[in-house]
């Protein structure tokens, strides 16, 4: 179905054609999410969340752009807030437990295996996730999008509207600090 | 030298390592989960309206305007003049003709 008719069919309420959008884009959502978060379980979490927002914002879409780029903006804007929630949990987790407080206890974050990562690179690009979790927000965003999306810079500058030339600076900037990381970690490792 | 090199062999690879990255697959179930969501939110009404509410381009035009209203109707009654006891008296007599403190001395006429 045409992407413009299943919109104007998802504003009137049409159940047939929300079921259509989520099936056609639920693995773009799923996977993008995926390699933010770095959890399958809050990947799925946040999956959900985008199509809600879908559906309960579809009347506010103006089509300017094309629902894919909508919905990676949604997608890396949910992604985000939950990495921060976490974040601000794991800070009071930790907070209790310095005061003796019976909060969580903070557990390490284990290696995460993307499930579209060929055997041979498995060990390699779970090195390379704990690096990219360690980016900052908007260089983290540009790197997953192009490397694990494999979107181009400049549909990258759509969904974060932004320029391609800051999307260039941030994948530069992106693979610099990569670098840092990843020689610290093989300096340490022998 | 030589570690240094091997160092940014591994670096290299491993920078390449989501080359030919295959995308995950979401759960096969995910437009139930979704459908249920979606219910559940319907049913918890109130908890929308209360989300609404306190979404800060809702609630800080509220506030303002409740301040505004009440600063309104307190310069309002401070504007309007206070009517004393002795306004009081002096309506009630005109109203009962009894304005005239000395009704005894205009009815009786002198001999």
């Amino acid at each position: 179905m045409d992407e413009q008719f299943l919109i104007e069919k998802l504003r009137q309420g049409d159940e047939a054609a929300f079921r259509e959008i989520v099936e056609t884009w639920k693995n773009l959502v799923y996977n993008t999410a995926l390699g933010i978060l770095q959890s399958a379980e809050d990947a799925e979490d946040v999956t959900q969340e985008v199509f809600v927002q879908v559906f309960e914002s579809i009347k506010t879409f103006k089509a300017e752009s094309k629902l894919s780029t909508w919905l990676y903006r949604i997608t890396v804007s949910k992604a985000l807030d939950h990495l921060r929630r976490k974040k601000r949990k794991k800070r009071f987790a930790f907070i209790q437990s310095l005061f003796g407080a019976g909060g969580e206890t903070v557990i390490e974050k284990p290696d995460f295996n993307h499930p579209g990562i060929v055997l041979d690179n498995k060990e390699r690009a779970a090195i390379l996730f704990k690096a990219i979790d360690r980016l900052p927000e908007n260089q983290k965003i540009a790197f997953t999008l192009h490397k694990v999306e494999g979107l181009s810079y400049q549909e990258i500058s759509d969904v974060m509207k932004t320029s391609v030339s800051s999307v260039e600076s941030l994948m530069h900037r992106a693979k610099n600090n990569l670098k840092k990381l990843l020689h610290d970690h093989y300096q340490n490792k022998d | 030298m030589n570690e240094q090199k091997h160092i940014r062999e591994e670096m290299e690879k491993t920078l390449e390592s989501l080359n030919g990255i295959q995308r995950a697959a979401a759960n096969p179930y995910l437009f139930t989960r979704i459908e249920a969501r979606l219910e559940k939110e319907e049913r918890s009404f109130w908890s929308r309206a209360l989300t609404f509410i306190s979404r800060p381009s809702v609630a800080v035009p509220a506030i303002v305007l409740t301040i505004l209203i009440n600063t309104a109707i307190f310069f309002e009654f401070k504007s309007e003049k206070v009517q004393t006891p002795q306004d009081e008296e002096q309506v009630f007599a005109s109203e009962y003709n009894l304005s005239d403190n000395t009704i005894y001395e205009s009815t009786i006429e002198p001999e």
